[in-house]
This record gives C-alpha cells, sequence and structure tokens, in this order.
C-alpha cells in the first residue's frame, strides 16, 4: 500500500509483533513494538545477544516477515507499509531506498571493491554502466579506499571491507542506512574510525538505525533506544 | 562488464575444478549422443548408397554347372536387367614361404571389364587380373599379410601346390553381404581356372530385376519363375538369395545394434543429468548467501534466474566446444569401423548436420532442465534464509527458529549404537560420524547413488550379455559338434571313408551326412525362402539342438522334419504336427513339421531330416559327400591340425577332397561379430561408470568442502589429518558400497532387457540369459577404487588445510 505524503516520520513500527515457532512452543522475539524514526535521526538500538535488535532490524529492513502489526516507510513522496509488498518489489525498493551494513559485511568474494560497490547500482538499473562505475569510484575515495579498488575483498582489513560495506550502502544515494552490528567484529581504533564515517553521513543528512550490543557507544547517538527480551526500553523506561 | 556477469564469469572461472565436472558432465553424454547419432545418419545413408553404387545383385543362384549358353538364356528371361554368371569354388591359399593355409572362396569373372553386377571396388593394384593372377578381397587381408605383387601359394584338389600372383586388392561389399558364415573371397578370370583343375563352367548366377528392385515381393515373383526355368532345363538349385538394392542385407542388424547403443547414450545424458543438477544444486546452496546479499541490494528474482541461468547456458557452450568435435571425430570412426567390417564405402568425412543440432540441443538443454530446479529454487530463496545460510529442507529438518531436529537415520543410528554398546561392541566415534554424513544431505545421496548405481548396473549387465550371447554361440556350437568337416567332390560309400579314416588313432567317430535344398513354399504355391536341409544319421550325437517344441528327428520320418524358428516369420502360426509345403528338387511335397529348435535367424532356414531318408531319396543310399570326423580332442588347434592333416591323408589317398574344415570355424565370424558389438557395449557402459564416478566425486568434494569448517573443529579438538582422511572415504566408501547393493539388484532386469533386445536383434530370437559373477566382480572392484579416489583427493585437501584456516571458510 502506498500513500503520497510528507509530514510523517521517515519510518514508523506500528504494533511489530514477531513470534517464532518452536517444539518448546511459541516464542516472542518482539512484543508489540512502536517506534518512529525521523529524518536525520542517528538512532542507536542496544541490547545484548538474543534480546531481539537483529529482529527488530529485520522488520526494518523488509528481510524478515512480522507476525502482526505495520511496518511504514516515508520517503521520496510516498508511503510504504514493507510487509505488503512483494519479495521482488521489496528488493527493489530496499535496493533504491535503503543501504543495509552486516557486521561480517557480505561482500561478493569474486568481485573487486568497486564491482562490489557498483552492485546495487547495477541490480536496481538507477545509473547506467559507466556512471555506475564513476560513482563507485567516487564512493570508494570516499571512504579512503580509492587505491584498493581493483582487489578482491579478501586482500583487504575487516576495516577496510566494511568501509567498502558503506560505500556499497551509499551506492544508490539512500535516504537511511540500516546497520546491523557494524562495529562488531572490529577493533576498537577501526571501529572508531567507521562509527566517525557514520558521524559524517548523518551531518550530511541521512538518517541511521544501528544495532548494537556496545552501551559505550550511547552518547554518540543522536537517540538510542534499549531492548531487552523483545521490548523496547526508552532512556530510562518502557515505552 | 556489467558486476553480474563479472561474478557469473567468475563462478565459472573461479572454481575450475567445479566447471570441470560439471562441464565433463555434460560433455560425455553430448559425446555419446554425437557419436551415435552422428554413425548412425552416416551409415544409414553410405550404406544403401554405397551399396547400391556396386549395383548388387537382386538374385542369386547357386546350382549346378552351366555355360555361357545358359547364361544367355538366363539373361533374356522375362524380368531380369543384367546377369552375369560366377564360378564360385573354395580353395586354400597361403602366402609364400607361410605355412598357415586360409580358406577362401574363389570367385571366378568371365569379363572383368564388363562386370556389371556386384561391382567391384579397387583398393590397390590392379582391378583387373590377367591369367594365373588372382584379387583378393579386402578381408583376405585379416587373415593373412600379403600386397599387390606378392605371390601365393594355392592348394589344389589332388593335393598339388601352385603359385599365383596377387594382382590387386578389392573390396566386394555385395557378392558376400548375403553370407554371414561365409568365408573372404578372391577373384579370378575365366582363363585362370585351368591353374585350379576347375571346369570352365559357372555354377552362380548373380542377376538384377528390371523393375521393382526395392521390392522384396516382386522380386521373388521373378526369382520363383527363373528358378522354374532353371529347373525345366534340368539344373538342379542349391540355394537361392534376393536382396533389395538399396538395403544392404546386414542393415537392419547394424540399425539395431546402433539403436542399443543409442539408447544407452541417451541414458548416458539422463545420468549426466542427474549429475549436474546435484552439482548445481551444491552451488547454489554454497552461493546462497551470494544471493542473499544480491537481493539485500536490490536483485530481484528474475535477474537472480538469469545470471544462474546464463551460467547453465555457460556450462553448455563449454560441453559442446570439447564434445563436438570429438564427437563429429568419434561419429566418422564408429562408421567407418563399422563400414570396414560390413565392407561397404563411406562417402567421405562429414559433419552430420543432425547429430551436430542434436549436439548442441542436448548440450544447451540437459544443463538448462537439469538446472532448472536448483536455480528457481535458489533464486526464490528468501534474503532472511539466504543471509543466514539456512538451507533447511535440503538437510535434516529445521522447526523455525530452533534447533536441528534429529532425522531419522540419526534416530536408528542411535539406536543401533546403543544396541551394540550393550553387548559390549563399541564403534568408533569417527565411524560414527561417517555413517551420519552420508545420510546427512539425502537428496544429493539419492542423486549420486542414482546415477551410481545405473552405471553399475550397465556395467554389470554388459558383463552379463556378453557371456549370454558367448554361450548362445557356444550353444549354437552343438549344431557343429563334429571337430572336421570333410566334404568330397564326389560321393564315397560311408563305411569306405569311416574305414579310411578310423585308421588314424586320433579319429573316434565318422558319419556321412546328406544335404539338400529345399524351397518353403506360401499356400498359393509361390516361393517364400529356402530352407538347407541337413540329415544327420537319426541317433547321431553331433547335434545337440536347442528345442522349443516338438521333438528331434527319427530314423523312421519321412517326409517329416524339424525346422528353425525363422520359419516363424512366414509362418507365425506354425505348430507341431502341421504340414509345410516343399518344393524339393523340383517337386511340390507336403513335410510334416516335427520339431521346431533355435538358430541364428540371420543364417536363413535351417531344417534337419535323417540321412535314413534323405539320402535314399536322392539315390545316395550309404554314400555320401560330407562326412563329420570326431577326435580325440576338441579345441580349436587340434581341430585345425585334424582338418589338414584329414584333408591331407585323404587327398594322397586318391579321395577327391573338396575341403577339410575345423569344427569351431564355422562359428568364428558370429563370435568376431558379436565380439565387435560386446566391445562397444563395454565402451557405453565404461561411460556410463564414468559419469557414476565423476557423480560421486562431486559429491564427495562438496561435502567435505561444505563440511570445512566442520573438519576444522574437529581438527581443532584433537583429530589427527589420517582420523579426518579416513572419516572421508568411509563415507566415499559407504556410498560405493550402497550403489553397488542397488546396482546387483538393478542389473537383474537390466540384463533381461538388454539381452532380449541384443538377441533380438543379432540373432533374431530371445535367448537364454545367464548371469556371471565377473561384471559383479570387476564392477565392486572399480566401485571401491572410485570411491577411494573420489573421496581421497577431497579429503587430502581438507586434511591440509590449517586450523586457522578451515575456521576462517566462509
Amino acid at each position: 500500500m502506498t500513500t503520497s505524503t510528507q509530514t510523517f516520520p521517515l519510518i514508523q513500527l506500528r504494533d511489530v509483533v514477531k513470534n517464532y515457532q518452536s517444539e518448546a512452543g511459541v516464542f516472542p522475539a518482539l512484543k508489540t513494538i512502536n517506534l518512529s524514526i525521523e529524518r536525520g535521526e542517528f538512532l542507536g538500538i542496544i541490547g545484548k545477544s538474543g534480546a531481539g535488535k537483529s529482529t527488530l532490524l529485520n522488520m526494518f529492513t523488509g528481510v524478515d516477515e512480522l507476525t502482526s502489526g505495520e511496518v511504514i516507510v516515508h520517503s521520496s513522496g510516498e508511503s510504504v507499509s514493507l510487509h505488503n509488498l512483494n519479495e521482488n518489489d521489496l528488493a527493489l525498493w530496499r535496493g533504491r531506498t535503503m543501504g543495509v551494513i552486516y557486521q561480517s559485511f557480505q561482500l561478493l568474494p569474486m568481485l573487486t571493491l568497486v564491482q562490489n560497490v557498483m552492485m546495487p547500482m547495477d541490480m536496481s538499473g538507477l545509473y547506467h554502466p559507466r556512471k555506475s562505475r564513476e560513482r563507485a569510484l567516487e564512493l570508494l575515495d570516499m571512504v579512503e579506499l580509492i587505491e584498493h579498488a581493483h582487489k578482491l575483498p579478501a586482500y583487504i582489513s575487516g576495516g577496510q571491507q566494511q568501509r567498502v560495506a558503506i560505500a556499497r550502502a551509499l551506492a544508490n544515494d539512500p535516504p537511511m542506512i540500516v546497520a546491523d552490528e557494524p562495529t562488531g567484529s572490529l577493533d576498537s581504533v577501526t571501529a572508531d574510525h567507521i562509527f566517525q564515517l557514520f558521524e559524517r553521513l548523518v551531518q550530511s543528512g541521512r538518517t541511521i538505525v544501528m544495532v548494537t550490543h556496545d552501551k559505550g557507544l550511547m552518547p554518540r547517538f543522536s537517540r538510542h533506544i534499549e531492548i531487552v527480551d523483545g521490548e523496547l526500553l526508552s532512556e530510562g523506561g518502557i515505552q | 562488464m556489467r558486476p553480474r556477469w563479472r561474478k557469473v564469469l567468475s563462478d565459472l572461472i573461479d572454481n575450475k575444478a567445479r566447471t570441470t565436472l560439471v562441464v565433463l558432465s555434460i560433455a560425455v553424454g553430448v559425446f555419446a549422443i554425437g557419436v551415435i547419432a552422428g554413425a548412425y545418419r552416416i551409415i544409414s545413408d553410405d550404406m544403401s548408397v554405397s551399396y547400391a553404387a556396386n549395383n548388387p545383385s537382386n538374385i542369386e543362384i547357386r546350382m549346378d554347372d552351366f555355360d555361357e549358353d545358359f547364361l544367355n538364356t538366363i539373361r533374356k528371361f522375362d524380368g531380369i536387367k543384367e546377369a552375369e554368371a560366377r564360378r564360385v569354388f573354395n580353395t586354400r591359399v597361403r602366402p609364400l614361404g607361410e605355412t598357415l593355409w586360409t580358406s577362401v572362396d574363389v570367385v571366378t569373372m568371365e569379363a572383368f571389364e564388363a562386370n556389371e553386377v556386384n561391382l567391384l571396388v579397387p583398393i590397390s593394384g590392379e582391378i583387373v587380373p590377367l591369367k594365373n593372377e588372382i584379387l583378393l578381397e579386402r578381408d583376405v587381408l585379416e587373415k593373412m599379410d600379403v600386397v599387390p605383387g606378392e605371390t601365393l601359394e594355392v592348394q589344389l584338389r589332388d593335393n598339388s601346390i601352385k603359385t599365383i600372383y596377387v594382382a590387386g586388392i578389392v573390396q566386394d561389399s555385395s557378392t558376400g553381404a548375403v553370407d554371414f558364415l561365409a568365408p573372404p573371397l578372391a577373384y579370378i578370370s575365366t582363363d585362370t581356372l585351368k591353374l585350379f583343375d576347375q571346369p570352365e563352367l559357372f555354377n552362380r548366377v548373380f542377376a538384377t530385376v528390371e523393375i521393382g528392385q526395392d521390392d522384396d515381393n516382386h522380386i521373388n515373383i521373378v526369382l520363383s519363375a527363373l528358378k522354374e526355368k532353371i529347373e525345366k532345363n534340368d539344373y538342379e538349385v542349391g540355394r537361392t538369395f534376393r536382396s533389395l538394392t538399396h538395403q544392404h542385407p546386414l542393415e537392419s542388424t547394424i540399425n539395431a545394434v546402433l539403436g542399443i547403443l543409442m539408447a544407452l547414450g541417451v541414458l548416458i545424458v539422463f545420468l549426466s543429468s542427474s549429475l549436474i543438477a546435484n552439482t548445481l544444486s551444491a552451488l547454489l546452496t554454497q552461493h546462497l548467501r551470494h544471493i542473499g546479499v544480491m537481493k539485500l541490494i536490490g536483485g530481484r528474482d528474475k535477474i537472480i534466474f538469469r545470471m544462474y541461468l546464463i551460467l547453465l547456458l555457460a556450462f553448455g557452450v563449454l560441453s559442446l566446444l570439447v564434445a563436438v568435435p570429438l564427437g563429429g571425430q568419434g561419429a566418422y570412426a564408429l562408421a567407418q569401423f563399422i563400414a570396414n567390417k560390413m565392407g561397404f564405402l563411406l562417402l567421405g568425412y562429414r559433419i552430420v548436420p543432425l547429430s551436430f543440432f542434436i549436439q548442441i540441443a542436448v548440450g544447451l538443454l540437459v544443463p538448462l532442465i537439469a538446472g532448472f530446479v536448483p536455480v528457481i529454487k535458489g533464486s526464490r530463496v528468501t534474503v532472511q534464509k539466504a543471509i543466514s545460510g539456512d538451507t533447511s529442507g535440503e538437510t535434516s529438518e529445521q522447526a523455525e527458529g530452533g534447533a536441528n531436529k534429529e532425522s531419522r537415520i540419526d534416530e536408528i543410528q542411535l539406536k543401533v549404537t546403543r544396541i551394540l554398546a550393550d553387548r559390549g561392541i563399541r564403534i568408533q566415534r569417527p565411524l560414527l560420524v561417517s555413517l551420519r554424513n552420508t545420510f546427512r544431505r539425502r537428496g544429493r545421496l539419492m542423486l549420486t547413488l542414482f546415477t551410481l548405481t545405473m552405471g553399475g548396473a550397465t556395467f554389470i549387465s554388459v558383463f552379463n550379455v556378453r557371456v549370454t550371447l558367448h554361450e548362445y554361440v557356444k550353444d549354437v556350437g552343438n549344431y557343429f559338434l563334429a571337430d572336421v568337416t570333410l566334404d568330397f567332390d564326389t560321393p564315397y560309400r560311408v563305411s569306405e571313408i569311416e574305414q579310411f579314416a578310423r585308421q588314424d588313432p586320433r579319429v573316434t567317430h565318422v558319419e556321412g551326412w546328406a544335404f539338400s535344398g529345399a524351397d518353403i513354399l506360401y499356400p498359393d504355391g509361390s516361393t517364400a525362402d529356402n530352407v538347407s536341409l541337413l540329415a544327420p544319421p537319426a541317433g547321431s550325437d553331433l547335434v545337440n539342438p536347442l528345442m522349443v517344441a516338438g521333438r528331434w528327428i527319427e530314423a523312421d520320418d519321412k517326409k517329416k522334419l524339424t525346422i528353425s524358428e525363422g520359419i516363424y516369420d512366414l509362418y507365425p502360426d506354425l505348430e507341431v504336427g502341421d504340414y509345410l509345403p516343399l518344393k524339393v528338387n523340383g517337386k511340390e511335397e507336403s513335410w510334416e513339421v516335427v520339431g521346431v529348435f533355435k538358430f541364428i535367424g540371420m543364417e536363413g532356414i535351417l531344417g534337419y531330416a535323417p540321412y535314413e531318408y534323405i539320402s535314399r531319396d536322392q539315390n545316395l543310399a550309404n554314400r555320401s559327400f560330407s562326412y563329420r570326423i570326431v577326435t580325440e580332442q576338441h579345441d580349436r588347434g587340434y581341430q585345425e591340425m585334424m582338418a589338414e592333416d584329414m584333408d591331407a591323408y585323404f587327398r594322397e589317398s586318391g579321395f577327391h577332397v573338396q575341403e577339410a574344415t575345423p569344427g569351431l570355424s564355422t562359428l568364428d565370424s558370429a563370435s568376431e561379430s558379436l565380439d565387435i558389438l560386446i566391445s562397444f557395449l563395454l565402451i557405453m557402459a565404461l561411460l556410463t561408470a564414468v559419469v557414476g564416478s565423476m557423480g560421486l566425486a562431486g559429491t564427495m568434494s562438496m561435502n567435505v568442502l561444505e563440511r570445512t569448517r566442520e573438519i576444522g573443529i574437529m581438527r581443532a579438538i584433537g583429530a589427527t589429518d589420517w582420523e579426518i582422511i579416513r572419516m572421508v572415504i568411509i563415507e566415499g566408501l559407504l556410498i560405493g558400497m550402497i550403489s553397488f547393493g542397488l546396482g546387483i539388484v538393478l542389473a537383474v532386469p537390466f540384463t533381461y532387457g538388454l539381452s532380449w533386445i541384443v538377441s533380438t536383434a543379432i540373432f533374431e530370437t530371445p535367448i537364454a540369459v545367464i548371469f556371471t559373477p565377473m561384471g559383479y566382480f570387476i564392477w565392486l572392484g572399480l566401485v571401491i577404487l572410485l570411491s577411494v579416489l573420489a573421496s581421497v583427493i577431497p579429503a587430502r585437501s581438507a586434511a591440509r588445510l590449517t586450523i586457522r584456516e578451515v575456521l576462517a571458510y566462509e
């Protein structure tokens, strides 16, 4: 379902519930989540392992199905109810509207860095192949990896791979970026560099939702929410 | 290049072993189909054209000696277009200085320059032999080494030896084509007959008909009328043959054999497609995360589907690059081989468009069809499943978001292990892991087992069929139990020959046989076919028939015969006790069929009647032209020696010996042809085995690759290299042994089916199936070897990885 509007927050979660069926019975991963994310926010979702933070992130990206409720994204003059889209429309929408970053980088190992960054542009068809190459190189330059552009991911460090993943997330110039523990497998110095990169992106007007288990990062988010056992706690209390 | 196509290219070239495996799997099938389809087409086109190009006779009549005047009478006969006379007699030749004689049928032609029927094709040397010169048919070269310009020794009836100059080598695709068991041919002109002490008379007519050269009914009508005319002129007709101008007499047999090979080719394609499905399914499982990433960044089903479709097509194109040129060469080589054996010439090397297109279609369609399901499944996988690497459904069942459930096989294994443990039998943990691993990917296991089992069953069946066919030929040898057949030009008293022969202490038994030819008539009186009537003494032990119905001949049988199964082609409803209209010595008679026996169908119809009756009927009571001699030993070498000795002995004693032949030599051509067929079947069986083993090798390397991390963990907790290797080898062996067990069972229907098809094609009759342990043992050895080889390479590479490398593996 799509409706034209400009006044709504960028992302709205309305009564989102996610249950997993197991032999032991129903396991509630998300318990009636209501959340709004405004444009330009750098939102941190903080929780321990198994709290439901990645499940929540999968609701934003439409990667996982919800049990009930609704996730609406208001972007480019359109309101999209993610879980009403079919898998193909969702893939195209996600490719054009949202950059996704994972802890394990998820680069395609057989492609060079520049080809990895070009891939979203190729998939969405938003850029001409020649233009997409130029743009990919610009983005690699932005993340300070231009000299490695033609290397395979296996030949660069983890931190560098994560920067490539960020460049790839920015390929189609999406208004929002969703990151699942992007610094989780990096050393503290590299993690800090990545974080600084996110801060610069927020300053340039992008909305970033980031999941982390590291409470130490709390002060650096423009807003943070804690998630415990599938429930959201806003600064100090249940939402 | 767009990144998506760059990825496809990388998928194609990065994992060279996998690409080679898939490409070779497709190529084996494409090659097999290409070779057989190409050979089939070349042979069907060239055999009839090449055969017809030599203007083959439609009618061959073997009869009493006749002269040029009578030939002119035949030439003028209504319906006859061309007629030529030949004198055909048997003699023995050998290259000068050699000791071994070779039996040849010498064909005397009146005028080589004016030869119009059964044309000779020059191979080397001269095409027209002068006086005291001889041309040899190519087949002679298989028996002895000789080239034009050399001299041969020939043995005459009076045992004297003369020499003759070899003028040239020719090919005669027509004269010998009708007679499967005839000796090779040689050609002389009438001037040379004196050298052989032969009269300047003819004994065979080769004629073509004016119209309807491809109409068997019409040829039969002309032949019947001509035969009647010949017999009215007081000539006795021995045997007649009919042939169509555009159909090689053995065409249907060759086509049937190629048909069988084609069926095996299709089986190979089928097996290779299951191997491709398996490999692609594994490839997509490995690529699941890549698919997830592509979907995450905007890739839709159709883009992913198209990417993998192109990958499949690329596999197909690569396999075509390998298989098409090889297939084209193979097709021509196979056709050439068959043409050589069958005695006709091919029209030259060429690409067969039909075979070319079939190969392209198979090469492109097989991977598309085989890979369609895995690709469609892979492209439709959800991002969530793809990113998490969840391949449930393929492996053991997994509850959503929950832990893996124990599979039934795991449960069974656990129970068995506990029961054994209670009895004090402890199965080592690595062996248990191997057992569990074998059944972990059931879909893959099924496909691997299917491919390997089919390959094994075909392999075993071919060995069974080989023994079945040879045993049948041996059974047919029961009609030729004598060690030496001694034919004379004139009849001698049986007691005289027996007395002479028995003077050699190595001779244990002698029988005089009679022979008669007869026409089988249709109810309307027209000639249907010939029957060669052999007449051994009724109590003879030298024939041990394979009776289908009724009984064998008895001494007091009069106008009664047992007849070979070929009679059912003419009289399908014939039953024992029925009367068969025959024309014997020009007289129409009714003979009672007292029995029906099995024989090689393509050898024509054979009948047996008692010597006691036939010899009296021919006014040859107690005399005979033909004798069967039994010697002390019965092997081929001994028979050959005895044939030579008997020949020399009787000639020296003044008897007019025509020929002395070793008993088993009759079956040589039949055995040789069977060996050719069997070697083709074995090649096809080996190809199926190759596909099967490639399937196993692929499965084992995929299994090991997917368990790299698990192997790393096992090594981290103390497993040695050898334990890892042993675990993988046991898994491979287990798959091999399961497939062997299934193959044993499946080989039974395969053997019955294949032997039915082959025997019907070759012998025109189904034959009793015989099983041999040889195929089972060889396949068992092969399967063990293949299983170990298929496992040891991936196992060694896995064991070589460092713990850090494996645990970092993704």
